[in-house]
């Protein structure tokens, strides 16, 4: 475990499941709750598919490791978690504010999964690869609500745009470097500067056709936020209840 | 024999359904590879341990164990023609079945013929359908709601 949180590179593929793991938990607070029955079934549907997404990086850090992916996702101390303060932002059952905080993850995870699968790890690439569709479906579907609510005028626009300015000010931190066992010079950036540029550029787009504006900034490299192990929102609590079975009951099967 | 093992989510085997990629037989030891339709599918462990179990029964076997492999991605173009026809009975379509079909479908509108009335004027109500590998989709002349088993990579 911790020859796996020196490795730089480990610690991005980390970063991205981690988000992964604790969106698809937080996220399925909602089924069952969902403003239409289509929505509730797609937003649960991405949950799944945000579990098995970080099941498949965990795998690989799992071999890469030697060991269990499971242990890798539920048994690190809460500071050796790489998820970032957006995911665990407490969206109050406002759907808006969900919707719009799940479509800036999932822009940005994907763009960050094309630039991992560009690496020179031919496990990596292959595992990038066959979940990239399915990231891309999640874009475009997300893409897709957050412009017709927010061009759908009136209570609509106006619970939207306020969701992004709720949003804003936490969403850098999808942004911020890895890894606090990392000295600054060995992190693993992954091209950062550019990773941000190109991600608003295709935000900016579609909140600009949503008839919605946000402002977004990089946060300095020297940030330490959940990225590097100093948690917020709801990060506790949700830790705390996805790994409660395992520390109930360990090695529990079903 | 595989072929005797259902989707436990759908009418057809997974033979029929195109998960299946490799089998290895080395003495008594029977390796099967198996692709995921998409990678959530909730039934994965459903069918890895109906494989295990049935093939380890066959005679001559000791054991048999299941790896989902990531490469290839499955798409419906894996689905056989048999299990093409009986999809499209039960009210799933699939891009095989319907020439008029895109193997990819573009947001907000579809080509699909409708497997009840044969129309093509239909649209995707929902890219995600109550299975991880189907959409909704409505028939705009007979106003029935049907299944598609969409390709993993849809347009934007």
């Amino acid at each position: 475990m911790d020859a796996m949180l020196a490795d730089p590179l480990a610690v991005l593929v980390l970063a991205h499941a981690d988000d992964k793991l604790l969106l698809g938990h937080v996220q399925s607070d909602w089924t069952g709750l969902g403003p239409l029955l289509e929505e509730d079934i797609a937003a649960s549907a991405m949950s799944q598919d945000d579990l098995s997404h970080a099941l498949i990086l965990y795998e690989f850090l799992g071999k890469r490791f030697d060991l269990d992916p499971d242990v890798i996702a539920f048994e690190r101390a809460p500071e050796d978690y790489a998820c970032c303060d957006l995911v665990t932002f407490p969206d109050e059952f406002d759907w808006a504010t969900s919707l719009v905080k799940r479509w800036l993850v999932a822009v940005f995870t994907g763009l960050g999964l094309e630039r991992l699968g560009t690496l020179d790890d031919a496990d990596l690439s292959a595992r990038c690869d066959r979940i990239m569709p399915e990231q891309r479906l999640q874009v475009a579907h997300l893409g897709n609500w957050i412009r017709r609510l927010g061009s759908a005028g009136g209570e609509s626009t106006a619970r939207m745009q306020a969701a992004v300015d709720r949003v804003a000010e936490v969403t850098g931190t999808l942004f911020e470097v890895p890894g606090h066992r990392l000295e600054e010079d060995e992190t693993y950036c992954c091209g950062r500067d550019d990773l941000f540029t190109e991600w608003n550029g295709i935000v900016q787009a579609t909140l600009a056709e949503a008839g919605l504006t946000g402002t977004f900034t990089l946060p300095e490299r020297s940030t330490v936020g959940g990225r590097r192990g100093t948690h917020a929102g709801h990060f506790t609590e949700q830790l705390t209840e996805m790994t409660e079975v395992r520390r109930v009951s360990p090695g529990a099967s079903w | 024999m595989l072929s005797g093992i259902p989707d436990p989510e759908l009418p057809v085997s997974i033979v029929d359904l195109g998960l299946v990629k490799t089998v290895h037989v080395e003495q008594s030891v029977v390796r099967v590879d198996l692709l995921p339709t998409w990678t959530g599918c909730p039934a994965l462990e459903v069918i890895a341990k109906d494989v295990e179990s049935q093939v380890a029964a066959l005679p001559g076997v000791d054991t048999c164990t299941v790896t989902w492999c990531y490469e290839p991605a499955w798409s419906p173009d894996r689905i056989s023609a048999e299990g093409q026809s009986i999809l499209k009975a039960h009210g799933i379509t699939s891009p095989g079945c319907c020439s008029e079909a895109p193997t990819t479908i573009p947001l907000g509108t579809s080509f699909i013929a409708c497997p009840y009335c044969g129309s093509n004027e239909t649209r995707l109500d929902s890219p995600y359908g109550p299975t991880r590998c189907r959409s909704i989709h409505f028939c705009e002349s007979c106003r029935n709601q049907f299944e598609h088993m969409k390709a993993v990579d849809l347009e934007p």
